[in-house]
C-alpha cells in the first residue's frame, strides 16, 4: 500500500509536465482566439452597441426583420442564446455554486 | 489557423452585461432564500422535536397496554 502511494507520488511530477506539454498549444489557440473575440467591450464601442441596439429596434419597427432569412434567423437565434448563456454562468458565479443554492 | 472574428460591439455589451446582471441576480437571490432556508431548518427542528415526543408516549402506551404473556 504505501510502496502503491510512493509510486503514485514518484509519478505526479511527469503527469504534470505531460499535463503542461498537453495543454500549452492550447492555450495558446485559446489565447490567440480569446484576446479579439471574448474581451469585454472598451467606453468607446458602448456607444455603438447601443447605435446597433436602436437599429434592430427600428429594423423591427419598419418591417425590415420580417425580410431576414430562416439561415441569418437560425444564426441570430443561437447568438442570443449563446448570450443568454453568460446569464447563467453569472448566475452561477454570483450563487457560488454551479447545481442549485447552496442554502 | 482562421483568423480571429471582429466581435460586434453590441454582442459583446449584451455578453458582459448578462454576466453582470446574472452575477447579482445570482448574488441577490442567495441573500434572499438563505434566511429562508435558515428559517425552514429551525421549524422542522422543532417539529422534529415535538413529533419525536409523541412518538415516545405513544410507544411508552403501546407498549404498556399491550397484554402478552411472551415478554
Amino acid at each position: 500500500m504505501a510502496q502503491a502511494v510512493q509510486k503514485l507520488v514518484a509519478k505526479v511530477p511527469t503527469l504534470i509536465g505531460a499535463a503542461v506539454t498537453y495543454s500549452k498549444p492550447r492555450l495558446a489557440t485559446f489565447w490567440y482566439y480569446a484576446r479579439v473575440e471574448l474581451v469585454p467591450p472598451s467606453p468607446a464601442e458602448i456607444p455603438k452597441a447601443i447605435e446597433g441596439a436602436t437599429n434592430i429596434i427600428k429594423g423591427l419597427q419598419s418591417g425590415r426583420l420580417g425580410q431576414t432569412t430562416v439561415k441569418d434567423a437560425l444564426r441570430n437565434g443561437l447568438v442570443a442564446t449563446e448570450v443568454l448563456m453568460w446569464f447563467y454562468i453569472g448566475e452561477c458565479i454570483g450563487k457560488g455554486g454551479i447545481i442549485g443554492y447552496d442554502v | 489557423m482562421a483568423p480571429p472574428v471582429a466581435v460586434s460591439p453590441l454582442i459583446k455589451t449584451a455578453r458582459y452585461s448578462a454576466l453582470i446582471a446574472g452575477i447579482i441576480y445570482g448574488k441577490r437571490r442567495y441573500d434572499t432564500l438563505k434566511p429562508i432556508a435558515a428559517e425552514e431548518r429551525r421549524i422542522e427542528e422543532e417539529e422534529k422535536k415535538i413529533r419525536e415526543e409523541q412518538e415516545r408516549i405513544a410507544k411508552q402506551l403501546a407498549e404498556a397496554s399491550e397484554d402478552t404473556i411472551l415478554k
